[in-house]
């Protein structure tokens, strides 16, 4: 695993510059493997998944509808272009709830500088991301424990279904910090404000989602919003607006090229300084995402795949989809491992998509205007299940991984999000750190001699036993086999090199096998 | 929910009174670099009130904007002025519950514009009534402002007819509103599936009267008798339109195929 850390490290700047331009360029390495007809269909079926994915996510950040579906089309459409793989970008669960919790107590939800503060924020989590790409932050994100991105994806679920509650019960929306009031007040208010029609639309979905997803595991929300929306027009037609009073998508109005340039006066200025942490934690988690998706690529379809190439085209998208009026997004695992189940190998199916996002919308629009919003409600409650079970529990049977995942888990529940992402960082990089600074001694003897072989990585931080156990005994003579290190680092040889001139002086010996 | 409204009429109130001194206008707030939340939505909603296809198309069904009613973005007395929030919320036989400011802007969505019901924590609905709030700085509470809504027309011992109106109609509306009241490139329809539907508050023939004898001919404003306003509102009265929604659209239509097969009376249902 470190093999192209230490190639890098070797380059001459010239050289390395150079690397960073290849890694920024489009590679259309891919076209000659490209199978059209498979890339064609897995495309066309991305962007029917992503339509309704795109609409809620847009309502979790907080923005008309039309932003989601700009985010499939042209974050998407970016990502694919610059990356390298089958990967499939644009709008994402947790991305999105970050941005609208992180810009709802400035502004007005939707309001006209709600939006202006969300484009602001999209530019700098891209530019935080371009910054973690020059500094080879992806080198990092591959010990990010898995443990603890399935505690994120848990604790996103949650989120999830608490976002969707208001929604399905056809409640105005309410503000809470913790996702747990959300419950409480929900049951609360129940008798007051709940209404039945919405809820019967919302149940509709989901009961539908749930029974259906053992035949059809990815189709089913796909079907589920159809039956609910059936079932929610059908109570809209009959009983007509102001006696059902449910809430309907409205009018699309798609632009094919909805460029804009993100305002950055003094009161964006402003909020950025005071979200910039946040801003942080959606970068990170953005490309945390990406990058298990790339890694996950690259073990299993494609070792070609480069995460920092992917990092960088993470970034540049969301930098630039401010310029098309639309939020940051990142990776998305269920549509990578749909793209991938429908034979996609190359970027070309990711682009089909964006640019299909863009038809179907158009062409759908007179239907999806009738879209009720508590059957979208009752997709995000589905996803949010999804998420929380489509997980590889397994992973949690060692100790210490659950106890990643708890810690997590809770983080994300009981303080929110941003603060979650920050724990699992730092719980990655706890255990990460305790695990490579176990180092193996193995002790033998023979005789007078002592041989001592080490295993695992010798740095200052896992030198205390070895330096402790050599100055035990100064007068012993020892070889220290240091053939089977990974990796030793320049103060553990100095203190290696200070015990052997200490023993000499004291009359006993050390021996170095090199690695 | 409610403490975010709190804080927001705090903030209507508190800017208001300062603002009181000297209202900005429209102009000067659109030139200005940076416009604080209230500011940014007053001036959004100005934008949806002029042109409301363009700002808010997400919940129109018509080719009106409000300004085609509520005259120079609802500041023309007379002209269903719209510097109206003193009086909400207030009682409204409509639905019989007291009506916020918000859903009265709702229900014109619905049905002056014939379109779909927006939430009411909506930006576009949040954003018209910043500038409802705008417009009424400086108004007494609770009281009618000087032209609220339209003159009552006083009783002129005659009957409206629709046959005498779509002779005034012939002689003074077509010019802009084309001979087939569909509108024109100058001006809205006055029927037909581009106007308002059967449940606005327009569609009632006193009401659209008082409008069309204190505002139209444009530019000619007061120059039509009490008696030609009221024909030609009768006239525009019996005109097709999209019906009224509050009878869910699904139930129409099978009312309708019911009808067609088994006969029955086939004219227009009314609100009335
Ligand atoms: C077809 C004409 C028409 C259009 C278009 C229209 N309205 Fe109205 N609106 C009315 C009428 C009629 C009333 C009732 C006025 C009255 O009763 O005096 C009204 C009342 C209102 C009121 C309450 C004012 C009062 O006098 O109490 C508000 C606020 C309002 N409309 C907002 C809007 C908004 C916002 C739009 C655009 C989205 C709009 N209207 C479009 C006809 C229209
Ligand atoms: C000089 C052109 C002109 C003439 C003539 C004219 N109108 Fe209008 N009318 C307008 C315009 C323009 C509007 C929309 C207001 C705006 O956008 O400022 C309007 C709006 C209306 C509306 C409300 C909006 C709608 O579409 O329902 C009614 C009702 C109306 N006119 C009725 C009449 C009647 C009745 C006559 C004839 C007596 C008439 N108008 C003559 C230009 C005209």
């Amino acid at each position: 695993m470190s093999t192209d850390q230490s190639e890098s490290s070797a380059r001459t700047p010239g050289a390395h510059a150079f690397g960073l331009l290849r890694e920024a360029l489009p590679d259309f390495g891919w076209l000659k493997r490209a199978d059209l007809r498979r890339e064609l269909f897995s495309g066309g079926a991305g962007a029917l998944l992503v339509i309704p994915q795109a609409i809620t996510f847009a309502y979790l950040t907080g923005v008309p509808p039309e932003f989601g579906l700009y985010c499939a089309i042209f974050v998407g459409f970016i990502a694919s272009l610059l990356g390298s793989s089958v990967l499939v970008g644009g709008p994402n669960t947790a991305v999105s709830i970050l941005i609208g919790m992180t810009v709802i107590p400035f502004a007005g939800r939707g309001s006209p500088l709600f939006i202006e503060f969300v484009f602001a924020l999209s530019l700098l989590v891209g530019l935080i991301q371009l910054l973690i790409w020059l500094l080879r932050g992806a080198n990092l994100f591959r010990y990010f424990s898995p443990a603890a991105i399935v505690g994120i994806k848990v604790g996103v679920g949650v989120l999830l279904i608490a976002s969707g509650v208001e929604g399905a019960l056809g409640m105005s929306p309410f503000f809470t910090y913790f996702a747990y009031e959300k419950f409480y007040l929900a049951v609360a208010a129940w008798h007051d404000s709940a209404n039945l029609c919405a809820v019967a639309t919302s149940a509709a979905t989901i009961l539908s989602g749930l029974l259906l997803r053992k035949h059809w595991p990815r189709a089913y929300v796909i079907l589920a919003l159809l039956i609910g929306s059936l079932v929610g027009m059908g109570i809209y037609g009959v009983l007509g607006p102001v006696n059902s009073q449910l809430e309907l998508l409205g009018h699309l109005r798609m632009a094919a090229l909805p460029l804009t340039v993100p305002t950055l006066a003094p009161p964006q200025l402003l909020f950025l300084e005071h979200t910039f942490f946040s801003a942080l934690a959606i970068a990170v988690l953005g490309l945390a995402q990406t990058l298990v998706i790339a890694r996950d690529l690259k073990a299993t379809v494609d070792p070609n795949v480069d995460l920092h190439k992917e990092t960088f085209a993470q970034g540049v998208a969301n930098a630039l989809a401010p310029f098309f009026s639309t939020f940051a997004g990142s990776g998305s695992f269920n549509r990578t491992s749909v793209a991938l189940e429908m034979g996609a190998r190359t970027p070309l199916s990711g682009l089909i998509a964006a640019l299909a996002v863009l038809l179907i919308a158009w062409a759908l629009e007179p239907v999806l205007t009738y879209l009720p919003m508590p059957a979208i409600a009752g997709v995000m409650v589905l996803v949010g299940i999804g998420m929380m079970q489509n997980n590889d529990f397994r992973l949690l049977r060692s100790r210490v991984e659950a106890a990643v995942f708890t810690m997590t888990f809770l983080a994300v529940f009981f303080l929110g999000l941003e603060v979650g992402i920050f724990v699992a960082v730092l719980v990655s990089i706890g255990f990460l750190v305790a695990s490579i600074s176990k180092v193996g001694l193995s002790i033998s003897r023979q005789g007078e001699e002592e041989r001592i072989a080490i295993t695992g990585n010798l740095f200052y931080a896992s030198l205390d036993r070895l330096a402790k156990h050599l100055r035990g005994s100064p007068r012993q003579h020892t070889v220290l086999d240091l053939s089977k290190v990974a990796y030793c680092d320049a103060a553990a040889r100095g203190t290696i090199e200070k015990i052997k001139t200490e023993r000499e002086q004291q009359g006993g010996r050390l021996e170095i096998v090199e690695p | 929910m409610s403490s975010t409204t709190l804080i927001a009429v705090g903030l209507v109130l508190l800017c208001s009174s300062l603002a009181a001194l000297a209202r900005p206008s429209i102009e000067e707030l659109k030139s200005r670099a940076v416009l604080d939340d209230y500011e940014s939505n007053v001036v959004f909603g100005y934008n949806i009130v002029m042109e409301t296809n363009k700002y808010a198309g997400r919940y129109t069904g018509s080719t009106l904007a409000c300004t085609s009613c509520h005259l120079k973005g609802g500041t023309q007395p007379n002209g269903f002025a719209l510097n109206v929030a003193g009086l909400y919320p207030k009682w409204r036989s409509k639905n019989g519950v007291r009506n916020g400011l918000g859903l009265r802007i709702r229900d014109c969505f619905l049905y002056s514009l014939n379109g779909i019901m927006p939430p009411e924590e909506s930006a576009e609905v949040q954003a018209v009534a910043a500038y409802v709030h705008y417009l009424s700085e400086g108004q007494a509470i609770g009281k009618a402002p000087e032209g609220y809504s339209v003159p009552t027309l006083p009783e002129t011992g005659s009957d409206p007819d629709p046959a005498r109106g779509q002779a005034v109609f012939k002689r003074a509306c077509t010019a802009c509103h084309g001979a087939d009241g569909h509108g024109t490139a100058a001006a809205p329809p006055l029927w037909g599936i581009n106007s308002y539907n059967a449940g606005a508050g327009t569609h009632n023939v006193a009401k659209l009267a008082g409008f069309v004898w204190a505002n139209m001919p444009l530019g000619q404003e007061r120059s039509l008798s009490h008696q030609e306003a009221l024909d030609v509102a009768a006239f525009i009265y019996i005109q097709h339109r999209p019906f009224d929604p509050r009878e869910g659209r699904l139930r129409k239509l099978a009312e309708k195929i019911y009808r067609s097969i088994w006969g029955g009376d086939q004219t227009k249902s009314s609100s009335k």
